[in-house]
């Protein structure tokens, strides 16, 4: 509107002539401006102050290196699993309301009871994962281990409680997650001035425990029992623009926020077992890091478990599709919470109700389907196992090879097979059931199914196996498809008997129905067909293939093979098929490696061949056997088939040195000429010559192809700009700028190494990604995680590292927390949340000595750290825990005991304390003494020789000898003589033994209601107390009245010699007080007469009279003196001044004579005399 | 009290230090069954037995329990103490045999591992101490383990079946390893060597660098083979020669070739000049197998790769040996990596040797447990 209605402005005209024209043009032929005021002006720009200098620029460098983080390689998933928002607050303060209100807002849908997470999809790139934290310790401590994002409530018109803190401080143990606080019934308030007193200190407390200007929410008031649509909306977008920093531990272990729990125990056996172990089968989103198959997990609350499968299933609450517009649309809004009965499963009191969703019916096909192939090769079977058994012997050597089956499935298969998956299940799978069925049906009748199985199968591999060269093509789909029913049939009834016996077993891995493992099979059965010579051969040329193409190179299995010479014959031959093979084998590297090793856990009376069914073939080593007990050696033995004094054979690695025939791209010849493009034209200055390059001159002659021109000239470009940016960058780049580029270089490689697998091969690479729905089988679990299963409490599988399963010593750091009203005391249990588990341990602390002795402490310090050494799970250093007293109920006072770090694992711990032993002397030489009471045998005294010891009064010695009586009594020497009353002493350190108490907390275990009611060890004071026991003190820590006596010392004595010749003085004074004179030596007492006393009296008074007088006399005369001296002093002062002038005047006088003379004299001749 | 892994089970006393090291390293529990049962002579050798003594030394609150017979091994590993460690190997086998095992243990102790290891250096059967020093310990220093701690020194030198020989390996400690892109040798710049030989004439060793150098020359001009003979104290109790050949390619890769002579009293009697033109073929073979890595430290590369980050690590090999197959199939079981396998086949017009394989796998995001944080 402005700029219409103003009008134009005139141009700003440039002078071209004139002086104002002039001067800029000399300005700017001058050259730059900064340089001319640095001329013009140097004191401006010089240095003030070098000090100055040093701090300004140590404070630019501070503040920049502040900024930095350590680099680290972004591993964050291209399509993140959904955000956890966990929300925390004490009870009533509308934990469920809010959560209820934020998904209305995202989803516009209504939730009635909250349990259990609820993911949503609340944007184009983000979903969201909703948890309630109930008031229990225990679902505070799991959840702020996987919490992204804490909601934490606070009832404002209460103010904070400590569960508010606890739960802070759990955050700050486990890793800082991001945290908002939430301010609700503030409507409470009658008084705004109040409430806006209230708030603002709210805040300035909430900032002092998170950050500075941490985000604090106010939701001001309710309507209808909801909070305001626009304050929820506003808090929903925090929510989902939200960034979050990524923490240790959730990055560096996988874990799932399980949101929906089966029971996949056979129900026959729950029946007739109702406190059976059970098979649990856990779903959710896979978050942190890569998650392994077979892995360990920890589910916190119950235990420690061995995963038994692991799937992926599609994504029930996807994000949607790529799209360029702004919102989502109402379809895309999802909503997925089976515990709250939302998305397909209900829970109920003892039953499971699902009502089948897309995703679950999707799932169950991709079991279901078969591939093409492996329909097809079911299909053309057409004998049953039984009568290709018999027919095997027959049919034995003319097989041709099904080596070149490459079909790339299988684990559809392999899944199905997985014997931890119920039977029942696998019935469904398969369209050819009843084949399977019948043959696993036959077999199991037979008393040893296994052999049999195993055997028939293997035979049938030999037919496979054959390698001659006869191979009918007919004949190659039936051995095929032998071989696929012998998988199909024989194996999975093999595997789950053998499950059944043991466990803990190689993983069965890759495509079963694979040319390799059939090789692998087929290899193990070989010792039982020794006598022929074919089998020989073959189990070469398997050995060839197992060598990658090397027809010779597991030559170690020749060796071993029978020293029968038969099968050099046809060695040609046999090359020349080797060779063939390794054509067919080379793609197949992988399964080569990793196909299934069926023959590794084959038992030992499988191998033995049967004869007749009754005796057994014992043969001493074969050569799977042999391999197995073969000599241990990393020596790869070359192939002795390259005659490297051919020509040929030299030629063949001729590149591979500096001397052959470099690349395209590295040859000196064509970088040089590169180099010549790219500077190409230029003209000699001097003399005018002007030099082309030779390109220039090729598109004369010959027209190129578009392509090739066009590629080289991208690849040109590329070059000059990677070296502009070399060259640019070289100034500013610093280490850390290397180290970012390295770490951004290593994320792109992560990101684009497997981007175009699918994810079945994908998974077993990298193991299943974050961000993917999967659904965990964990067997074994206690029956009371299902029949107590409580969706209320966050189920939660944390990942466990290689060798955290273990448990060992854990040397930690620890302080107790400053809010904690009492200290700790040694061996008194405590409860520990450290990595994903929560468990009880009984800690030792113990301190550290400038000698790094670690002294056992009885407390914990009041405002120190000290060191804790407990028995528990191995945890990596650097993981932060946090220790409880107990975990049941609420108390009033702040339940977080103490916090720490762990700094060490070991197997053992050196933990000592101080002993001392008491000794008493019961001989006495000159420095020598024999003392007893120390020890008990000359054993104990031979350990201690040469030890230090000590008399309470500061005299130091040492053990030398034990005497041979009393046991245990022994010679010492000291630096001065002993009396008999000082007591000895040895100050020694006593090792302590750390107790092996690990008892994990399953709360998760107890019974609904009572899952915060845990109770674990006692302490010794509690038991106490609960039985009613006190403790007798030891008599000797009571306090007891002081009595001393009264020490008496014996009269000196000096020897009458001495005394004689002590001078007088010294002499000790015989004269002895005389005491009382005796009756007739005392003098009696006068009496006056009244004349006398009157006369006494009157002399007396007279006197004082006197007295009186001649005191009064004194002073006065005194005080006379004192003037008379005052100013004797004062003529005293006048004359010596009169004098001191006088005198002045005199050395003036005389002093100006002299003077004169001299002056006179240096004139000439004195004058005067 | 509580569910620990249940560990691991084998047959056979083949591949006994990679399940024992990889044990100790993923903490699994393992038990070995049917050492040699059926052998006339059953159970555990000498040799193995010295293993694991030296693996109870360096490790704290290992748990070893043999059976009678010696065929059946439980082992549940301790923790990785390091710190000075003196061991006497069984001549049976060379130090080569016990190196390889602790190379791979070595970074991942509590303090750095200071180990003197006295037996037979050198033997046609393992991987001899010099191979180790010139092959496995560059290698090991492009996965970041390295600085002025880390060093292998042949102080004597011991012949089988004598032995009496005697190696210093230092090596630091370290807490995480480096993800290593290793895709291109690059082309080999030189050939180095040492010719060795004890109690016998000096002149052995000029004679087989002779021979040595006549085929090698057809290649390359920067040949330098060392000669080295070791006198009385330090030259061990039985005579023999021997030759280890190494190729630096430009890219900082060392591929390498040996040969010792027979152990006296066993077997026929080589001339030096066979075994310097012979040992130069393998080293040919070498070169023609290729890769980054030579063919045997293919494990310890992919140990490394396996226990580095949770990032990925490429490594380009030679055609995989018997022994480095079992050890991935090992790896799957005690970690669950599998590697990418890739076959890259020669283009046609280059002469570059045989079919090379590219390694890829994803880091388990190993941390050293042992160490301690101050």
């Amino acid at each position: 509107m402005d700029g219409k209605v103003k009008k134009q402005q005139k141009r700003h005209q440039q002078k071209h002539s004139g002086p104002k024209a002039e001067k800029k043009k000399l300005k700017k032929q001058e050259g730059s401006n900064e340089e001319d005021e640095r001329k013009r002006n140097p004191k401006a720009f010089a240095v003030q102050s070098a000090v100055r200098m040093a701090k300004t620029f140590h404070r630019a460098q501070d503040i920049k290196a502040k900024k930095h983080h350590i680099p680290l390689v972004d591993r964050t998933p291209l399509e993140p699993p959904p955000v956890v928002i966990v929300v925390v607050g004490p009870p009533k303060v509308g934990k469920s309301t809010l959560i209820r209100c934020l998904i209305k807002n995202f989803t516009r849908q209504k939730l009635g009871d909250i349990c259990g997470p609820v993911t949503i999809v609340s944007g184009k790139k983000r979903r969201l994962t909703f948890i309630e934290c109930n008031n229990d310790i225990n679902t505070m401590i799991d959840l702020a281990k996987v919490a992204d994002l804490v909601l934490m409530l606070i009832d404002a018109s209460f103010g904070f409680e400590m569960e508010t803190f606890e739960f802070l401080n759990i955050c700050q143990v486990h890793g800082f997650p991001r945290i908002m606080g939430v301010l609700t019934h503030l409507d409470a308030f009658k008084n705004n001035k109040t409430q806006r007193k209230t708030k603002k200190n709210l805040k300035h407390r909430f900032w002092t425990e998170v950050y500075q200007g941490a985000k604090l929410f106010y939701l001001s008031g309710m309507v209808y029992g909801e909070y305001q649509t626009q304050e929820v909306k506003n808090l929903g977008r925090f929510i989902s623009v939200m960034k979050f920093r990524p923490l240790v531990w959730q990055t560096s272990h996988p874990y799932v926020l399980a949101d929906r729990m089966e029971d996949l125990t056979d129900p026959e056996k729950v029946r007739t077992d109702p406190k059976c172990d059970r098979t649990v089968s856990l779903y959710g989103y896979l978050r942190g890091t890569y998650l392994k198959n077979k892995g360990q997990v920890h589910i916190p609350g119950v235990g420690d478990f061995q995963v038994s499968d692991v799937n992926c299933l599609p994504d029930p609450c996807p994000l949607p599709d790529v799209q360029k517009k702004r919102g989502l649309n109402e379809k895309e809004r999802l909503l997925y919470a089976p515990m709250a009965g939302v998305g397909g499963v209900v829970y109920d009191k003892d039953a499971v109700y699902i009502d089948l969703p897309a995703s679950h019916v999707k799932q169950q096909e991709e079991e279901v389907r078969p591939t093409t192939e492996l329909v097809q090769s079911l299909i053309d079977t057409h004998a049953t196992l039984d009568a290709k058994m018999a027919a095997s012997k027959v049919s034995l050597f003319s097989g041709s090879a099904t080596l070149d089956s490459t079909d790339e499935e299988g684990l559809h298969e392999q899944r199905v097979w997985d014997p931890k998956i119920q039977r029942e299940r696998r019935k469904v799978v398969f369209t050819e059931e009843k084949e399977d069925d019948d043959n696993s049906g036959s077999s199991d009748e037979d008393d040893d199914s296994e052999e049999v199985e195993e055997s028939g199968g293997e035979e049938e591999q030999e037919v496979d196996e054959n390698p001659d060269e006869d191979a009918l093509s007919t004949f190659l789909k039936e051995a095929r498809s032998q071989c696929n029913e012998k998988e199909r049939g024989g194996a999975p009834p093999v595997k789950k008997q053998k499950l059944e016996e043991e466990i803990a077993e190689v993983p069965v891995f890759a495509d079963s129905d694979d040319e390799l493992e059939k090789r692998d099979s087929g290899h193990c059965s070989e010792e039982e067909e020794e006598e022929d010579e074919e089998d020989k051969n073959m189990s070469n040329i398997y050995i060839s293939s197992i060598s990658f193409g090397f027809f010779f190179s597991g030559i170690y299995i020749f060796t071993l093979s029978t020293g029968a010479l038969c099968w050099k014959e046809g060695l040609q031959q046999k090359a020349s098929e080797a060779f063939l093979r390794q054509q067919q084998a080379a793609p197949n590297l992988r399964k080569m490696v990793y196909g299934s090793v069926v023959a590794a856990d084959d038992s030992e009376e499988e191998e033995e061949e049967e004869l007749g069914g009754l005796f057994r073939v014992s043969r001493p080593q074969k050569s799977k056997k042999t391999q197995a007990n073969a000599l241990d050696c990393s020596h790869f033995k070359a192939d002795l088939s390259h005659n490297w004094d051919l020509e040929e054979m030299l030629n063949s690695i001729r590149d591979c040195f500096v001397t052959g025939k470099w690349e395209e791209g590295q040859d000196a010849a064509t970088l040089l000429k590169e180099d010549e493009e790219l500077y190409g034209d230029f003209e000699d200055l001097e003399t005018g010559q002007v030099h082309k390059s030779h390109s220039g001159r090729q598109d004369e002659g010959e027209v190129e192809d578009e392509e090739v021109q066009k590629n080289k000239r991208l690849e040109k470009k590329r070059r000059l700009k990677e070296r502009f940016d070399s060259e640019y960058d070289d100034g500013e780049a610093t280490y850390f700028d290397d180290l970012k580029e390295e770490m951004q270089k290593q994320a792109e490689l992560n990101r684009a190494e497997f981007e175009d697998m699918d994810d079945e091969t994908r998974v077993q690479y990298e193991g299943y990604r974050p961000g993917m729905y999967v659904r965990i089988e964990v067997p074994s679990v206690p029956c009371e995680f299902v029949s107590n299963f409580d969706p209320h409490y966050p189920v939660i599988l944390g990942g466990l590292g290689s060798s955290e399963g273990n448990v060992g010593y854990l040397q930690m750091r620890l302080k107790k927390h400053r809010w904690h009203d009492r200290i700790l005391k040694t061996r008194d249990p405590l409860i520990l949340s450290l990595g994903w588990r929560r468990f009880q341990t009984i800690p030792l602390y113990h301190i550290e000595d400038h000698n790094g002795r670690h002294r056992l402490l009885k407390y914990t310090p009041q405002h120190m750290h000290c060191g804790a050494s407990i028995w528990g799970p191995i945890t990596p250093q650097g993981t932060g825990f946090l220790a409880v007293q107990s975990v049941t109920g609420t108390k009033t006072n702040f339940r977080i005991a103490a916090t720490g770090v762990v700094l060490d694992l070991d197997k053992s711990v050196t933990i000592v304390k101080k002993l001392k032993l008491v000794g008493y002397p019961y001989k006495i030489f000159k420095n020598t003494c024999f003392i007893k009471g120390m020890f008990n045998t000359v054993l104990e005294v031979a350990k201690f020789e040469g030890a230090s010891i000590r008399t309470v009064s500061g005299v130091r010695g040492q053990i030398k000898k034990a005497l041979s009586t009393p046991a245990g009594a022994y010679r010492a020497t000291f630096e001065d003589r002993l009396l008999m009353s000082d007591i000895v002493f040895l100050r020694s350190w006593y090792p302590v033994v750390v107790p092996q108490l690990y008892n994990p907390v399953t709360s998760l275990l107890l019974p609904v209601g009572q899952k915060d009611s845990w109770a674990g060890m006692r302490t010794v004071g509690q038991l106490k107390h609960d039985l009613g026991i006190r403790n007798k003190p030891n008599t000797d820590s009571l306090y007891k009245p002081v009595v001393r006596t009264q020490r008496r010392f014996n009269p000196l004595h000096i020897p009458k010699e001495l005394q004689k010749a002590l001078p007088f003085k010294s002499k000790p004074k015989q004269q002895q007080s005389r005491g009382k004179t005796p009756r007739d030596l005392q003098r009696p007492g006068v009496i006056r007469e009244p004349h006398e006393r009157k006369v006494i009296a009157l002399l007396q008074a007279l006197s004082t009279i006197n007295n009186y007088k001649k005191k009064k006399a004194h002073t006065v005369q005194h005080s006379k003196h004192k003037e008379f001296l005052q100013q004797k002093t004062k003529q005293e002062e006048a004359k010596s001044k009169r004098q001191k002038e006088l005198r002045k005047k005199l050395y003036r006088a005389m002093d100006q004579k002299d003077q004169k003379r001299s002056r006179s004299s240096l004139k000439g001749a004195p004058q005067e005399s | 009290v509580h569910t620990q892994n249940h560990g691991l089970e084998y047959d056979g006393c083949n591949f006994f230090r990679q399940r024992l090291v990889l044990s100790t390293l993923s903490g699994k529990r393992v038990r070995i069954k049917n050492i040699r049962s059926k052998e006339d002579d059953p159970g555990l050798r000498d040799f193995e037995a010295s293993f694991i003594r030296l693996l109870d030394k360096v490790t704290n609150g290992s748990r070893i329990e043999i059976n009678q017979t010696g065929t059946v091994l439980f082992y549940q590993p301790g923790l990785l103490y390091g710190g000075a460690v003196e061991h006497d190997c069984n001549p049976q086998r060379s130090i080569g045999y016990y190196l390889e095992a602790l190379l791979m243990l070595a970074p991942f102790m509590k303090t750095a591992l200071k180990a003197t290891l006295r037996g037979v250096t050198n033997d046609p059967i393992d991987p001899t101490v010099d191979l180790l020093k010139t092959t496995a310990l560059p290698l090991m220093k492009k996965f970041g383990i390295d600085g002025a701690g880390f060093d292998l020194k042949v102080v004597k030198r011991g012949m089988a079946p004598g032995g009496g020989g005697e190696v210093l390996v230092t090596c630091p400690v370290r807490r995480t390893i480096k993800p290593v892109q290793l895709r291109d040798p690059g082309k080999i710049k030189r050939i180095r060597g040492v010719a060795y030989s004890v109690r016998v004439s000096p002149q052995m060793a000029n004679r087989i660098v002779d021979s040595a150098r006549s085929v090698l020359n057809q290649f390359l001009p920067d040949i330098y083979i060392y000669t080295d003979h070791m006198k009385g104290a330090n030259s061990g109790k039985s005579p023999g020669f021997g030759l280890t050949l190494v190729a630096e390619t430009l890219n900082g890769c060392f591929l390498s070739a040996e040969m010792s002579s027979t152990p006296q009293g066993q077997g026929d009697p080589v001339l030096p000049e066979d075994l310097g033109r012979n040992c130069a073929k393998l080293l040919l073979e070498e070169i023609y197998r290729g890769g980054c890595v030579d063919s045997s430290n293919q494990s310890l590369a992919l140990l490394l790769m396996t226990l580095g980050q949770q990032d990925v690590s490429k490594v380009l090999l030679g055609p995989l040996s018997p022994y480095t197959i079992e050890f991935l199939r090992h790896i799957r079981d005690f970690f669950q990596i599998m590697f990418k396998i890739e076959v890259q086949k020669p283009l046609e017009d280059e002469r570059k040797g045989g079919d090379k394989v590219l390694m890829t796998c994803v880091g388990v995001g190993y941390s050293n447990i042992n160490k301690t944080l101050k």
